[in-house]
């Protein structure tokens, strides 16, 4: 499955529900619908592991392991080092977003954003990978 | 502190009977003599008991005053906390706002469709039970190719209030943690008053064993400074605005200055 395709499978991580519901309603809009869920890192890790996932889409704060935490178990595992990451996050602190990207985040939306900035981001990452 | 109460009441007895007797026997000013006695060593044992619990509110005060977590309570985080509870107004009201105008939006749309569908539907029945004339056709026709035209316009209006409404649901999520960390906060205060009792209940009881409201404190300090990495969202006038951004377009800024 090449990345950008309707059928690609993504995960979205946020303790709210709420916001799991609307970037899936999103992400729908988008044409993406296979989209899966977890409420914070120590739940997505072990589905990141063993499913196949081309896109995470992250909180930052979360209650167990945060989205921070998550993004570097990612880069820190071989087989998800190279998994795009796209952090939609309340978090707006200058060095959290540094960080995030030290920590060799994809993309970084602040909430509340708007659906246009996660298509803009997402197309982004899509064009970065393919290129 | 018994034998003091037993003496007391004793005293009140002996008076008491007295009096009993100066009334009996018509010594009206004697009775009243007595009377005034009563009344002197009450005010004497209210006083001294006012005098006791205004030096046990002192002392109750003065620990307070050492209890630096509840001070920083009362200067900083009930503002902060205030400010942040007013912030989640605004934000849900402005989330009902926009959905509600994005209803408000949607309604006539919907009428519209609704009034026109039942039209046509009234004019193809005609249609198919053969009693439409040729001009009548046609300009049935018409009609359809109008209605169609219109659902090309106001379907994609409708999606775009749907998702407006969708999207006006985030406020959730922010609101959330801002009352999440309000909630951290009333917790707080709860355990600095139970320490306040605690230290308080102390003095009266003359208990010396208090080593377990320094542990406390020492908790709440270790949890506060746990808080630093994640911050939750931005509440303008109560968070620093110079050390985040205040945007999407600040964040791309940043993240390209970084070469990102």
């Amino acid at each position: 499955m090449a990345l950008g395709e309707p059928n690609m499978k993504i995960l979205v991580v946020d303790d709210f529900s709420t916001m799991r519901r609307i970037i899936k309603n999103l992400l729908r809009e988008l044409g993406f619908t296979n989209t899966h869920e977890a409420d914070d890192g120590n739940t997505a890790l072990p589905m990141l592991k063993d499913g196949d996932y081309e896109l995470l889409v992250t909180d930052w704060n979360m209650p167990g392991m945060e989205g921070i935490d998550l993004l570097k178990a990612c880069r820190a595992d071989p087989d998800l080092a190279k998994l795009p990451v796209l952090m939609v996050t309340a978090e707006q602190k200058k060095e959290q977003i540094v960080e995030a990207a030290q920590a060799g985040v994809n993309g970084y939306i602040v909430k509340p954003f708007t659906a246009q900035t996660l298509k803009e981001k997402l197309d982004k990452i899509f064009e970065r990978m393919a290129g | 502190m018994e034998q003091q109460y037993e003496e007391i009441s004793q005293r009140y007895t002996e008076q008491l009977n007295d009096l009993a007797k100066k009334i009996e026997t018509g010594q009206t000013e004697s009775a009243e003599k007595i009377l005034d006695e009563i009344t002197r060593w009450r005010e004497d044992s209210l006083f001294q008991e006012l005098g006791k619990l205004t030096r046990e509110f002192h002392e109750a005060l003065q620990n307070f005053r050492l209890d630096s977590r509840i001070s920083s309570i009362a200067e900083e985080d009930f503002p902060d906390a205030r400010e942040r509870l007013h912030y989640v107004i605004t934000m849900t009201a402005q989330s009902a706002d926009r959905s509600l105008t994005a209803t408000e939006n949607s309604m006539p749309i919907c009428h519209d469709i609704k009034d026109r569908s039942r039209i046509l539907r009234e004019q193809w029945a005609r249609f198919t039970n053969r009693e439409l004339s040729a001009d009548e056709f046609r300009s049935l026709s018409k009609d359809i190719s109008v209605f169609l035209d219109g659902l090309d316009r106001d379907v994609p209006v409708l999606e775009e209030n749907l998702s407006e409404i969708t999207m006006a649901q985030d406020f959730q999520d922010l609101t959330g943690q801002i009352i999440g960390r309000v909630i951290n906060l009333v917790d707080d205060v709860e355990a600095s008053l139970v320490n306040l009792i605690r230290l308080s209940g102390q003095h009266i009881l003359n208990d010396k064993n208090d080593s377990t409201a320094g542990e406390e404190s020492q908790k709440q300090k270790k949890g506060k400074e746990r808080d630093i990495e994640a911050q939750g969202p931005m509440v303008p006038g109560v968070d620093d605005e110079a050390e985040m951004v205040s945007g999407q377009d600040e964040v791309d800024d940043l993240l390209s200055s970084l070469g990102f």
